[in-house]
């Protein structure tokens, strides 16, 4: 404490001291030095410090809910079907009928900005696979206008088929929360990966490179957690 | 340009808080009052820059001046201009940038008051702890959340505007403001306790002192939560108006530990008890303020009001950690000295039931901070994600809601000190009618529920409390009965009795329904009809807004909407409310003609309709369409009757004016003294005599006015 | 200091129509007063206080509707995108499929607990929003209370420790040490 409140600090010491005394029963052998006792309030003060900084440590461990979204227990399961009359081109669609590729299930509305973000990255990814034949894409939409998903279908020549999702039962399937989410299944028609917030052409040829060389034919790989763009 | 001159103006605002703090520590630490005296000018300072950044912001979202960052991603020129001043706390710079005038300015405002006690230490030691609370906030501005960032629009640029749901309502301008005040307000009593920790004087009546300014910074607070409920129920399209969301928990939770301090601090005046505990309590309001923040900032609870997070939540954890850990250790250091040496007589008293108020408050506070955090902490121990929603929330607040329901009753009669069973019969006579009367009435009318019941009985009683103590008090004293710290307590009480009453009807019996509707077609819910009538379209500049004409019980049309916004993103749902005295009829657009929403096909449950609970009769739709495919130009709609909605802004308002009138001053009339505290400093007094039972009226603890002590230029 | 008197009593008050002593005395004066002491009044009130609990809370014994059901079914759900409003209350997308698929599965005869299980299944346990009352999860349902009875015992003893401290008869020599110590701080009182 510095000098100058040095009176005031001992005159109040002293005031309270002798009030204690004064007010409360004759005094106690241990009460007597009041300054430095280390009453119940401090024991109290040390288990609330104890406790918040756990608390804190805890707090300071967490990462962003948004990072979060990523993780499915979709990851290593069949693929959940996928039927339907594609809405871009009339042709029945079914998912079974693309085993033996890698397939991006892209989940999709257009009143979503992050959606329209990815589609032309889902656009090139398309191009260059459809010519070898390796990975095919399919959308799904839900609560959308379907007119206006045929005309933004058209505008971005995206040939890809186009699924109505709603009420059929697979956005539940899919456990899709947002949009954008994609979903990459493996040419034996497992889940291998939920990638949420955007896709980009180059992130998914990566992904696909680093699947292939992971799995053979039978088994997923279990554990292959989805990434989420940036 | 403006972002040279804002950023110019936060450095020096930050410098202005280093600068002052640094200044105050040495001229605490040595000893030295010439130094103490230029924390005023420090304050000053950093009040003009944070005011000139403010200004400086405001102009460049009005002009929509996209060279600066913060506009560009805020801001846009199809913004109706009302939205663009509120823009500025939109989102999180401005927000920070909001917190930090107003905490500038309660600054400024304590100097000011101050000014002729710069150099006693304690006030030295206030100042020093508002500064570097200003040092925080400045800090995040020229950091980690930095308002005035450059930004290079090309040409014909136009910015997305603020989010949809934060310009589709006035309110959006107030709840804020009034929240931050409230928030921040409760800073000037934090860096009071933390001053007197540091200078171990704890008696003197500083804590009485600042007791308006606490009072009006609760008062801010009341207002800006009832405010946020109100946007929530007029914007959100649900229908309700409290979620137990995070974010509304993060501000709630300064509320409870603030008005357990207003009620424990009335113990300290008169008894001179309690010193420790009224210290701790302001410090756990201040860092739950913090940490409120934090949790609403960092992107770790999920949240309606999800800004985007940066490196801002390590830094406000920092701050919290900081803020803990000073004050704990302050409280650990001087805790044991400063206790005071009292004690109180007998639980059955006006001590005891503060007491058992502050228990009731504590343990509140603590049942929702602990189901805001307890997700956080369950990962962190097994993994696991979980939920704690609003079911564990209602089920754990309510047993303590209704007793402090029945405090709030009993509290008003019990005189200080000691109270017999047959005083307390006597005095809880009429209020027991009016209780009873509640609830016959109530049960006439169709409540069902032991629970609501028990709420409409307790709030009754609680009314019926107040009520006497106001008639009491003016009968008395005439208009002065209806001033004063316990007279506008009362109001006060019966603004919460109003709210929780209503808060209880409208959760307990509420009817809702979703209905497919051609035009002309009706439904029906809870005996209300309501009749779509058919779709607007409305071009606005900044998005198109597509509504539902409804008439409603031949009453008349309202018309609630779907809007789509310019820049793209999902549509926003404008709902429209009947208000009534009774109950609301509330209105949602759910989906256009044409659109898909997941109840196509074979699986339509296009007469959905759905009475939500127990008592009364559910809704019907007298909609002939029932099977299968939804008529082409068919309407969702979703429909909710509630009891009693406006009730809860009605009580808001009796508790804003209840608080004005708690903070009028009272009489000059020789203030109580504590019983083991120095005498007031200033206070004419004539030492302690009579004491707690002297002044008419206190037994009756409806001090007419109250026994402040005389403070200088206040 | 003077030790506190044991009872209240007041001369400034005697104009208000309480009496504020807490003896016996004041039955008689309140039952002159009309009524307010007397017992067949409370006991009146007791009883119609008894029977319009029991007309309120008469169970209601009408099995719930389809409906009632996918309406607390969709109540007790989390919107998983919406962070922490219900299924029945969120208008996301996926909320609406989520209602319309409970509506369907109602109807098809599940129970709810099938349903429940088909929902966390697929998006994880945090989609219900009431936490389970087992294992670690279940403390946020104990720790409340746990923490309450402690408080509430630690004030029960608080108050019975202060009762215990006998009060002390003040002597001539505490006054004598009371009005030096006021003198001298008074005296060098700084501001």
């Amino acid at each position: 404490m510095s000098d100058t409140d040095q009176a005031d600090h001992a005159d109040h010491a002293d005031h309270a001291d002798h009030a204690d005394q004064a007010d409360a029963d004759a005094p106690a052998p241990g009460e007597s030095e009041r300054v430095r006792r280390r009453g119940p309030i401090f024991f109290i003060a040390l288990a609330v410090a104890a406790v918040l900084a756990v608390f804190v440590v805890v707090l300071a461990t967490r990462e962003p809910s948004q990072d979060r979204a990523a993780d499915s227990p979709l990851v290593g399961e069949v693929a959940p079907p996928i039927q339907g009359e594609s809405m871009s081109t009339g042709e029945t669609f079914d998912l079974d009928s693309l085993r033996g590729q890698w397939v991006v299930v892209n989940f999709f509305a257009t009143w979503c900005v992050p959606c329209r973000v990815e589609h032309p990255e889902l656009l090139s990814f398309s191009r260059r696979h459809s010519q070898v034949g390796d990975a095919s894409v399919v959308s799904v939409v839900f609560d959308d206008d379907a007119d206006e998903v045929r005309q933004y279908f058209e505008d971005n020549d995206s040939t890809w088929p186009v699924i109505d999702g709603s009420g059929t039962g697979v956005i539940l399937d899919y456990a899709v929360a947002q949009v954008p989410e994609s979903f990459v299944v493996s040419p034996t028609g497992y889940v291998v990966a939920k990638i949420t917030g955007g896709v980009t052409s180059v992130g998914l040829d990566q992904l696909l490179e680093r699947l292939s060389g992971q799995s053979s034919a039978t088994t997923a790989p279990n554990g292959s957690s989805g990434e989420s763009s940036p | 340009m403006n972002v040279a001159l804002g950023s110019a103006a936060l450095l020096f605002g930050f410098g202005a808080s280093v600068l002052g703090a640094v200044t105050l520590a040495v001229g605490l630490a040595k000893g030295r009052p010439k130094l103490l005296v230029l924390g005023r000018s420090y304050a000053l300072m950093a009040f003009l820059g944070a005011l000139i950044a403010f200004i400086v912001m405001e102009r460049a979202l009005i002009t929509r001046d996209f060279t600066v960052a913060y506009v560009a991603t805020n801001g846009s020129s199809k913004t109706p201009a009302v939205y663009n001043f509120a823009t500025l706390w939109a989102a999180l710079e401005g927000s920070i940038l909001l917190w930090a005038l107003i905490l500038t300015g309660y600054t400024v405002a304590m100097v000011r008051k101050f000014r002729d006690r710069l150099t006693d230490p304690l006030v030295g030691w206030a100042i020093l702890t508002m500064l570097v609370v200003c040092v925080f906030f400045f800090g995040l501005m020229v950091t980690v959340a930095r308002p005035f960032l450059p930004f290079d629009p090309g040409p014909g640029f136009d910015g997305p505007g603020p989010n949809p749901l934060l310009q589709n309502h006035v309110l959006m301008a107030f709840h804020p403001p009034m929240l931050y005040l409230g928030y921040v307000g409760f800073t000037v009593p934090f860096a009071f306790a933390v001053a007197a920790l540091a200078t171990g004087r704890l008696g003197e009546g500083w804590l009485v002192e600042t007791r308006r300014w606490t009072l009006f910074a609760w008062g801010f607070l009341t207002v800006g939560i009832i405010l946020g409920a109100w946007w929530s129920y007029e914007v959100l399209g649900w229908g309700g108006y409290w979620a137990w969301d995070p974010v509304e928990n993060a501000s709630f939770l300064p509320w409870l530990t603030g008005t357990a301090y207003l009620h424990s601090v009335m113990v300290q005046e008169r008894r001179g008890m309690l010193r420790v505990w009224n210290l701790s309590l302001l410090c756990a309001t201040f860092s739950l303020t913090i940490l409120g923040t934090f949790l609403t900032r960092s992107g770790v609870l999920d949240s309606v009001h999800a800004f985007t997070e940066s490196g801002i939540g390590p830094a406000i954890l920092a701050f919290f950690a900081l803020t803990v850990a000073v004050t704990v250790g302050l409280i650990a250091w001087r805790g044991d000295q400063l206790r005071s040496p009292g004690r109180i007589d007998s639980p059955l008293s006006r001590e005891g039931a503060f007491m058992a108020n502050n228990l009731m408050f504590a343990a509140f506070a603590f049942v929702v901070l602990l189901g805001t955090v307890f997700p956080l902490l369950v990962e962190a121990v097994n993994g696991d994600r979980i939920s704690v929603g609003v079911p564990y929330f209602n089920r754990m607040t309510m047993p303590i809601g209704l007793t402090l329901l029945f405090l709030m009753a009993v509290a008003p009669a019990l005189p200080w000190r000691k109270a017999s069973t047959e005083l307390l019969r006597h005095r809880l006579y009429w209020p027991a009618w009016v209780a009873t009367a509640t609830l016959v009435v109530a049960v006439a009318i169709g409540a069902r529920g032991l629970a609501p019941l028990l709420a409409f009985f307790l709030g009754g009683f609680a009314a019926g409390a107040a009520l006497r103590q106001i008639a009491l008090a003016s009968r008395r004293q005439g208009w002065r009965g209806l001033v004063g710290r316990a007279n506008g307590g009362m109001i006060v009480h019966l603004g919460v009795v109003i709210i929780a009453v209503a808060f209880a009807a409208s959760q307990s019996f509420a009817h809702q329904g979703e209905f497919r509707l051609s035009p002309g077609e009706s439904a029906t819910v809870a005996g209300h009809t309501v009749t779509y009538l058919g779709i607007e379209t409305v071009e606005r500049p900044e998005k198109v807004v597509v509504q539902a004409r409804v008439r409603v019980d031949d009453d008349g049309v309202f018309a609630p909407a779907l809007n789509r916004f310019a820049f793209g993103g999902q549509a926003i749902g404008t709902p429209s409310v009947r208000v009534g005295f009774a109950e609301d009829v509330y209105l949602a657009l759910l989906a256009l003609p044409g659109q898909q929403t997941g109840s196509t096909g074979g699986d339509d449950p296009a007469t959905g309709s759905s009475g939500v609970d127990d008592s009364g009769a559910a809704g019907d739709a007298a909609d002939p369409s029932a099977s299968g495919e939804p008529a082409a130009d068919a309407v969702l709609l979703r429909v909710i009757v509630q009891p009693m909605i406006v009730w809860l802004w009605i009580g808001g308002g009796v508790m804003a004016f209840g608080t004005i009138l708690a903070a009028w001053p009272g009489r000059r009339r020789r203030p109580t003294d504590p019983v083991s505290a120095p005498v007031d400093v200033g206070a004419g007094t004539s030492g302690p005599g009579p004491g707690d039972e002297g002044d008419g009226g206190d037994g009756e603890g409806d001090a007419p006015s109250t026994p402040e002590p005389v403070t200088v230029g206040s | 200091m003077t030790a506190p008197p044991t009872s209240d009593t007041s001369a400034s008050d005697t104009n208000t129509s309480d009496t504020r002593t807490g003896g016996t005395s004041a039955a008689g004066t309140s039952a002159r007063r009309g009524g307010a002491g007397s017992p067949w009044l409370w006991v009146l009130m007791g009883m119609v206080i008894l029977a319009t609990v029991v007309i309120g809370t008469r169970p209601d014994t009408t099995p719930r509707t389809n409906e009632e059901r996918s309406q607390a079914l969709a109540d007790g759900l989390k919107c998983p995108t919406c962070r922490s409003q219900s299924v029945a209350d969120s208008d996301a997308p996926v909320s609406k499929e989520i209602r319309s698929e409970i509506t369907r599965r109602v109807e098809s005869g599940e129970t709810d607990a099938e349903i429940r299980a088909y929902l966390t299944g697929r998006f994880g346990d945090d989609v219900v929003l009431t936490p389970a009352a087992t294992g670690v999860t279940g403390l946020v349902w104990v720790l409340p209370v746990v923490v309450l009875v402690v408080a509430g015992a630690a004030l029960a003893l608080a108050f019975r420790r202060w009762r215990e401290r006998p009060t002390v008869a003040v002597t001539d020599d505490d006054r004598e040490l009371v009005e030096r110590t006021r003198k001298v701080r008074d005296e060098g009182d700084p501001s």
